[in-house]
């Protein structure tokens, strides 16, 4: 017995069992990223997934889902869309300035509300002076002579079009554009968020 | 800490492999054997992996649980078959404390948690009248963090109703004028949202959501 516990000590055994659980965790962590990214679809740099929250989702869908967006409405209760880059692919980041621009008569359908929102890298709201931490249909945006709206995203206001100003963070960040009761069009793929164009 | 993980995880990740990668080089370098090591790494690698995925929406799911029955959002514990609604919605300064339940922030949402546990019998969920007001009561199943049934302006409406939820194996008779609900599982998480037009409208909203209740039912 004392041999038998002698030879566990120091055969590296518990080591083994250590590295083996280290390397299981870190590799399931790969998977689930991975299967995220494949059931991920994105347009326009607004990456969406689809399948999440449904009862019929298998094994990896549903550790994907839960890793990346944990106990999360389905579609089409709740359509969520993040975006972490800007339509050059280039990473958002709070030194430059963007446009969303929605052609006349497409913002987004929906039959509750929906909101744009900022957050820094990892996912939290960040302070700003003006209070203002997203913009969405019951904000009184401004339309331009077309019909159409434009969203100023920028860390500091944008002369002339405050009020269609959505702050954001001074450094990296990712926005998060949520539809509630998301509309036909949406559902069925053929609305599409706007390019997030760099301004000039 | 939470934060400090998701920011640090890739180097601390880096350093944790260092120390293994050290471990058995010393290994090697006083002459002990490996084999032993690698085969009990290996064995519980294959099947820790798959574990851990097929474990995780659970994990996930038992966070959510914790934080409602141990630590509420707020104002102390939540207990089981009691909802919850928390009073104001997200902002940075909530956010990253216990209050908030969904991390991403949503400044026009109430939110209302709680946790179902039907084991010892059926529960009655009453929604009050939302008079076209956007909200929706979601649950989900445990054990796959999936969501098996909603009530709310999709699903069900607006109007005030009384939901009759049962669990796995239940027999009996639904009381008239009570839509069942069949739980898969004896326990669900409940996630309530309620809509907020403005801030002037926050506490009409809030009103709303805290009659979104629980009960048992009645013998």
């Amino acid at each position: 017995m004392a041999n038998a516990l002698a030879w566990f000590s120091q055969s590296g055994v518990v080591q083994g069992l250590i590295l083996g659980a280290v390397l299981a965790f870190l590799t399931a962590i790969v998977i689930m990223n991975a299967v995220g990214r494949a059931v991920t679809t994105t347009v326009n740099g607004w990456s969406a997934i689809r399948k999440c929250g449904q009862p019929g989702n298998g094994v990896l869908v549903r550790a994907a889902c839960a890793k990346a967006l944990p106990v999360v409405n389905v579609f089409e209760e709740a359509a969520y869309w993040t975006a972490t880059v800007d339509g050059s692919g280039q990473a958002l980041s709070g030194r430059h300035g963007y446009v969303l621009h929605f052609p006349a008569g497409k913002l987004p359908p929906h039959n509750a509300f929906w909101s744009l929102t900022p957050t820094d890298a990892v996912g939290y709201m960040v302070d700003n002076p003006t209070n203002r931490y997203s913009v969405g249909n019951r904000s009184p945006l401004a339309q331009n002579t077309d019909g159409s709206v434009d969203l100023y995203l920028q860390h500091h206001a944008p002369s002339g079009h405050e009020q269609n100003w959505l702050p954001i963070p001074p450094g990296n960040f990712k926005l998060m554009f949520r539809v509630y009761l998301p509309g036909a069009a949406i559902l069925d793929g053929t609305y599409q968020l706007p390019l997030i164009d760099r301004a000039q | 800490m939470n934060r400090l993980i998701l920011k640090y995880g890739r180097p601390l990740t880096a350093v944790i492999l260092a120390v293994f990668a050290w471990v058995i080089y010393r290994r090697i370098a006083n002459g002990d054997g490996i084999i032993p090591l690698v085969i009990a790494a290996v064995i519980v690698w294959a099947l820790g992996a798959p574990a851990f995925i097929y474990l995780w929406p659970r994990l996930t799911v038992n966070g959510y649980k914790r934080a409602i029955l141990k630590h509420g959002f707020g104002e102390g514990p939540i207990p089981v078959n009691t909802l919850y609604a928390v009073p104001g919605t997200s902002s940075p300064s909530t956010a990253t404390s216990r209050g908030s339940l969904m991390a991403t922030g949503a400044d026009d949402l109430l939110y209302v948690g709680g946790w179902l546990d039907l084991s010892k019998g059926p529960q009655i969920l009453h929604v009050p009248d939302m008079s076209g007001r956007y909200f929706s009561v979601q649950f989900t199943d445990p054990s796959k963090s999936t969501n098996f049934a909603y009530v709310g302006k999709r699903t069900t409406g607006t109007e005030a109703g009384d939901y009759f939820l049962s669990g796995p194996g239940w027999k009996g008779t639904v009381p008239n004028g009570m839509t069942q609900i069949s739980s898969p599982t004896h326990s669900a998480l409940v996630i309530g949202r309620v809509f907020v037009e403005s801030d002037s409208d926050l506490p009409t909203a809030y009103a709303l959501a805290k009659q979104i209740r629980l009960a048992p039912l009645k013998q």
